[in-house]
């Protein structure tokens, strides 16, 4: 059947003349830049360091795409009703502040508790925070139309201060957060299983169930449906009945949730929080679905591709980091990575018929 | 009414939406923008990896000075003598300046820039 079909396009492609011929082969080269820079990149260095290719290495980047998944998938959903959503990296700090004050045997930032609450508590605790602070987006952005920049900025700045002042409760003084239990340890980084020696944490496991999960939810619920409706014509969902602000609302909370997911790993996967903990993630979130084709144009966007983006995102920063390129300047590839994909977005927005 | 409506859709290019909605721009010019960038990043790339290696820095912590070193992924950091303090005795390199992680010179091999600081026991 695959195989028709590529005989069907190889067939197209003779039947041009060669002024479309170029034509084609310029729309695949352009479109898909991104991808062909990266795999060069990745063929550079694994000649170059051939660890790049080893078991280790592949599990080390599997781990962290699991471990940048959620953020990304909450942020899609925002980018699919063409906002974005910056305070993200904030609302990851903040719950993994939270979860690694509570889950802990020292009890800094409460000196009055004795033992360390049920994991399942801790969980419902920072999927509430998420929560109130997408309710708090969602809101904004869906009754007062003020554009997600904005309201997501000021929540960001709100939440960094709020992370600020919990952290300097009661003997922490501002410290950063560690001793946590091996209870929470142990559920999030604990084995899932091993290959060749080297073993998977358990939170890669988690990651692809909220893969799944958010797969349903964008693609075979009426919630999802409706978000796709509202990113790509706001007027024309209202007008066939689509309850928008609900609609925003909750993709707005859910991302929340989303948020308050990757800080629980979080916590648990660096082993400490503090008040750097999330910054900056949202960058990466973002920049991994413009990369995987969620369209800042509006409802357009798929959950394999978001998992893509990551992936990839994350192979070549891994290979960088190899080749002992310094941070600083992979600030400055993130930034034109992000602008690059903006581009090839419009560009085949634009091409499209 | 119906024809003519066709025809002003393929003269004037697909209008972009949602964040780009007030982007004007042709697709001759984009063209160009992601050569330009691509070229741009691939030179970035080359720069940094003709530039690679890590920068440890050492705070003594009030001992005598150590130079920075520059380290590729997944070396060890080579210590030919270890700083000295008046009254203290040293105690080995650490992560943080709490001295609560400590660096394994023979074992720990650097996979980013970063300081390492001097712990001290009190002669």
């Amino acid at each position: 059947m695959a195989e028709n079909k590529i005989k069907a396009k190889e067939q197209a492609f003779k039947d041009l003349s060669s002024k479309d011929k170029t034509k084609v082969i310029t729309d695949l080269l352009l479109n898909n830049a991104m991808y062909i820079i990266i795999i060069l990149a990745v063929i550079y260095i694994s000649i170059k360091v051939p660890a790049f290719l080893k078991l280790p290495s592949i599990v080390n980047v599997i781990s962290l795409t699991a471990a940048k998944l959620p953020i990304a998938l909450g942020i899609g959903g925002c980018i699919v009703l063409t906002g974005t959503d910056i305070s993200a990296g904030r609302v990851v700090g903040l719950t993994a502040c939270i979860s690694a004050s509570l889950l802990t045997t020292t009890f800094k930032v409460f000196p009055d508790m004795a033992s360390a609450p049920p994991i399942i508590v801790v969980m419902l605790i920072i999927l509430l925070t998420g929560g109130v602070v997408g309710l708090v987006n969602g809101f904004s952005v869906a009754k007062f139309k003020l554009h997600p920049f904005i309201v997501t900025l000021s929540t960001q700045l709100i939440t960094y201060g709020i992370i600020l002042m919990y952290l300097m409760k009661g003997t922490n003084n501002g410290q950063t957060l560690s001793g946590l239990t091996d209870g929470y340890r142990s559920l999030v980084t604990g084995t899932l299983f091993t290959i060749g020696g080297v073993a998977v944490p358990r939170y890669v496991l988690y990651s692809i169930i909220l893969v799944a999960l958010m797969w349903v939810i964008w693609n075979k619920t009426t919630f999802g449906k409706n978000m796709f409706a509202v990113g790509s014509n706001e007027e024309a969902a209202n007008v066939s009945g689509v309850n928008v602000s609900l609609t925003i609302i909750m993709v707005f909370v859910l991302a929340g949730m989303m948020y308050a997911v990757t800080g629980f790993l979080d916590g648990a996967r660096i082993a400490s929080a503090n008040a750097n903990t999330g910054l900056n993630y949202e960058c990466d979130a973002i920049a991994a679905c413009v990369i995987g084709g969620v369209s800042f144009v509006g409802g357009i966007g798929r959950i394999s591709g978001i998992v893509v983006g990551v992936l990839l995102l994350q192979i070549i920063f891994t290979g960088l980091n190899f080749l002992a390129v310094d941070a600083n300047m992979l600030y400055i590839i993130k930034g034109l990575i992000i602008l690059i994909a903006c581009a090839i977005d419009m560009r085949k927005y634009l091409v499209k018929k | 009414m119906e024809e003519s409506k066709q025809q002003t859709e393929q003269q004037t290019p697909r209008q972009l939406r949602g964040l780009y909605s007030k982007v004007k721009i042709s697709v001759k010019t984009l063209n160009i923008i992601i050569v330009v960038l691509c070229a741009l990043l691939i030179a970035c790339m080359a720069f940094g990896v003709a530039k690679g290696g890590f920068h440890v820095s050492f705070d003594t912590q009030g001992g005598t000075a150590v130079e920075t070193q520059t380290r590729m992924h997944g070396e060890l950091i080579e210590m030919q003598e270890a700083p000295t303090r008046e009254g203290f005795e040293f105690d080995g390199w650490y992560l943080d300046p709490g001295c609560t992680v400590p660096w394994n010179l023979e074992t720990d091999t650097v996979t980013e820039s970063m300081t390492l600081y001097a712990g001290w026991r009190e002669k």
